[in-house]
Order: C-alpha cells, then sequence, then structure tokens
C-alpha cells in the first residue's frame, strides 16, 4: 500500500517531466526503490520491490513489482478471535496513552481505518475511535495531521492549551456560566464512559463527572 | 506539548529544626508544572503547605510553581470552567472562562486552586503568602538560592508519537495485516 502509493507519485514526477531534454546525457540506470514497510509483520505477506527501468530515449518508466519474504513476527496469544484486539487480549488494557497502538488503526492525517479493512468488532472500533479522538485532542499524534496547502493561514490565531481526556470537540462546548446547586450541579465531562471498563490498577474509583 | 521540566522541591526543613534555630530560613520547594494535573497536584500541593506553613510566626516552609503557564485540564474544562466575581459595584459581575482567564493571567488558575484547597481559616492567607507562582521556568535570584526539594509529579505525562524511537515503535507488534488490495494507508 505504501509502495502503491510511491509508485503514484513517481509515475507523476516522470510524467512531468519534458520530453524534448535531449537524452543523450542522461546516464539510464536501473534504479530499485525498496519500500520501507515495518520489519515484523505477522503473516509473511511481503514486501514489494519496486524496480525501475527508464527506456531508451523517451524516459519511460516501467515499474516492475516483485513480492519478497518478510520473517513473521510475534504470534497473537489468542489467535482463534476475529477482533484482533481479543487476538492480542488488549479487550479493557488500552488507554488514549498508547499511541503505538492507536497509530496502527488511522490514516497518516489522523483519520479511522474502515472496521471492514482492520477486522475490529464494533464496540472494540468505537473505543479505539474515541481513544484516537483523545489522543489528537492531547497532541499526542502530532505528524497524523491532515495536509493543508501551502498558502493557508488561520483565519484566528489558536491558543495553545493542554488538553487530556477531553471527550467532546473543543468548539462544540458552551461554558456552564451557571453550574446549579449540589442537588442539581451541572458537571464537566472527562474521559468518555466506552473506557468504563478498563483495568484499574489503583484504588481510586473511575471518576467521569468533574 | 509539554517537557517535562517540572520539579516540585519541598521544603525538607522540619519544623522542629526550625524551632530549634532562632531565625528559620525560608526554605523554599519547587514545583513546576509542564502539565499541570489539577485533581492531583493541587491536593498534594495544598496537603504539603498545610503542614509545613501551619506553625506561626516566620516558621514554615514555601512552595514555589513554575511553568504555570503549561498546566493542562482534564476534559473539556478550558471551554467549560467558569470563574466568577464580582466587584461589589451593580453590573460589576464578571464570568471568564478557564481558557480566557490563562490567557489574561497565567498565575490566576493554579493560584485560585490552591486557595479553595486550602482551610478556610486565617492561616490560609499566611500560607497563601509562602507560595510563589511562576509563569515560566525563570526564577528570581533569592528563590533559586534557596531551593531544597524537588517534589514529584503527581502524573506522567504521556509521550507523543514522535518522541518514541523507531525501535520501539518496530517492537510493538502489529495487530492486523491489511489485505492484499487495499489501496493506502
Amino acid at each position: 500500500m505504501a509502495a502503491r502509493s510511491m509508485l503514484g507519485s513517481l509515475w507523476t514526477t516522470f510524467a512531468g517531466l519534458k520530453l524534448a531534454t535531449p537524452c543523450t546525457n542522461l546516464q539510464l540506470q536501473q534504479r530499485i526503490i525498496t519500500a520501507r514497510l515495518p520489519a515484523v509483520t505477522f503473516q509473511s505477506r511481503g514486501i514489494r520491490q519496486v524496480g525501475f527501468s527508464p527506456k531508451l530515449i523517451l524516459i519511460i518508466c516501467q515499474i516492475e513489482g516483485q513480492i519478497l519474504d518478510v520473517p513473521a513476527g510475534p504470534q497473537p496469544p489468542n489467535p482463534s478471535a476475529k477482533c484482533p484486539i481479543y487476538r492480542w487480549n488488549l479487550q479493557n488494557k488500552y488507554s488514549y496513552t498508547d499511541v503505538l497502538l492507536l497509530s496502527q488503526f488511522i490514516r497518516s492525517d489522523g483519520g479511522m481505518l474502515p472496521r471492514r479493512i482492520t477486522g475490529l468488532c464494533p464496540e472494540e472500533h468505537r473505543k479505539i475511535a474515541i481513544c484516537v479522538q483523545m489522543a489528537h485532542r492531547a497532541g499526542l499524534l502530532p505528524d497524523h495531521k491532515p495536509k493543508l496547502p501551502e498558502d493557508h493561514v488561520p483565519k484566528r490565531p489558536k491558543p495553545q492549551l493542554n488538553r487530556y481526556l477531553t471527550r467532546w470537540s473543543i468548539d462544540s462546548v458552551k461554558p456552564i456560566y451557571k453550574t446549579g446547586l449540589k442537588w442539581c450541579k451541572r458537571r464537566m465531562a472527562v474521559g468518555h464512559p466506552a473506557l468504563k471498563n478498563n483495568v484499574r490498577y489503583g484504588v481510586k474509583p473511575l471518576y467521569m463527572k468533574h | 506539548h509539554l517537557e517535562d521540566k517540572s520539579l516540585l522541591v519541598k521544603n525538607t526543613s522540619s519544623w522542629c529544626h526550625c524551632q530549634t534555630s532562632s531565625v528559620s530560613e525560608p526554605c523554599l520547594s519547587l514545583f513546576s508544572n509542564t502539565v499541570k494535573y489539577f485533581n492531583h497536584f493541587i491536593p498534594t500541593i495544598s496537603l504539603n503547605t498545610n503542614i509545613w506553613n501551619i506553625f506561626t510566626g516566620d516558621i514554615g516552609d514555601h512552595v514555589v510553581l513554575i511553568n504555570t503557564r503549561h498546566i493542562a485540564f482534564s476534559g473539556n474544562k478550558w471551554e467549560q470552567k467558569v470563574y466568577s466575581s464580582h466587584s461589589g459595584y451593580p453590573g460589576g459581575f464578571k464570568q471568564l472562562t478557564a481558557a480566557q482567564m490563562h490567557q489574561k493571567d497565567p498565575k490566576a488558575i493554579v493560584k485560585l486552586a490552591v486557595y479553595g484547597m486550602l482551610p478556610r481559616n486565617l492561616h490560609r492567607r499566611t500560607m497563601m503568602q509562602r507560595l510563589h507562582i511562576f509563569p515560566d521556568d525563570e526564577l528570581p535570584d533569592e528563590i533559586l538560592a534557596n531551593l531544597t526539594e524537588e517534589l514529584p509529579q503527581p502524573r506522567e505525562i504521556p509521550k507523543k508519537f514522535s518522541e518514541y524511537t523507531q525501535e520501539e515503535i518496530d517492537a510493538f507488534p502489529r495487530l492486523w495485516t491489511p489485505p492484499e488490495d487495499y489501496k493506502m494507508k
């Protein structure tokens, strides 16, 4: 998948080259570009190797893909389960801080991957989506931002405020001007009720209404 | 996000030492909150001030808080929490959200939080006088010279994805493999 996107970019760069330039000066070399994929995959699906051989006068790119073998990674402790989180027994054990886990289910611009692709069960997909949202708002995924055009200037300077366990989107929340009396207090939400079954190693109960 | 420069330095001078020496030096505790976790850190601060500053006279430890500009609130409190005040004159009711308050004065939120957690007696004001809050890292020399102890952070600061090394990222197993014909990530 990363290979294909790279191939796409290569194709466009070469399509843009002017074919009028004399090609005698160019040295036609075989260039092999290998896609960078993580070394650990627990199925040996193989990395596709991209070969790139320019032909004679006009620069025509011919891209060859070869599937290589990649050593299998660690096996999940519960391989018979359908959902990847149940396969690895991580059901109630992850949180918004586990960025290494969450980053496997997001696109490069920060959006979630579809459930039919990742194979998550519906509840876990929802929980991961919530944790990803909280991680984005906490600023833990700085590189997974959508690409803005280069001349984009933000209308108002955004205040840099640190936050964590934010349930609601920043612009959608209104200030609580009247909090009410003790018996009818309007509380502020922290965390998310979907994660209420998470493992707690301390004595204190989970406290979501501050 | 914030680097963990928080140092909470606490006075180690116990009250008995202070009593034996004729003049007790104001020993200072430093707390830097690059990321401030309100519920947890404020009680520790108030606990320390409570224990050490309760004694009358010039005895008592001081607590220093730095990097208050980089405090973190849980949930949506930056937008939801409202600080109200009334000047006493008609039409003098002011309500500011936490974000507006922080922009106006980065020390105010911490100050109000500690003030609200101290016991509601006459010692509260003297204890507040012994709390020194600084929005950034810079401290005046007198305070820097007298710092003794650093208090621990109540909550760990989570690591950003860019702060993990490539080996750590590779060591984490891939939970799922994409199907063969899926276009791009």
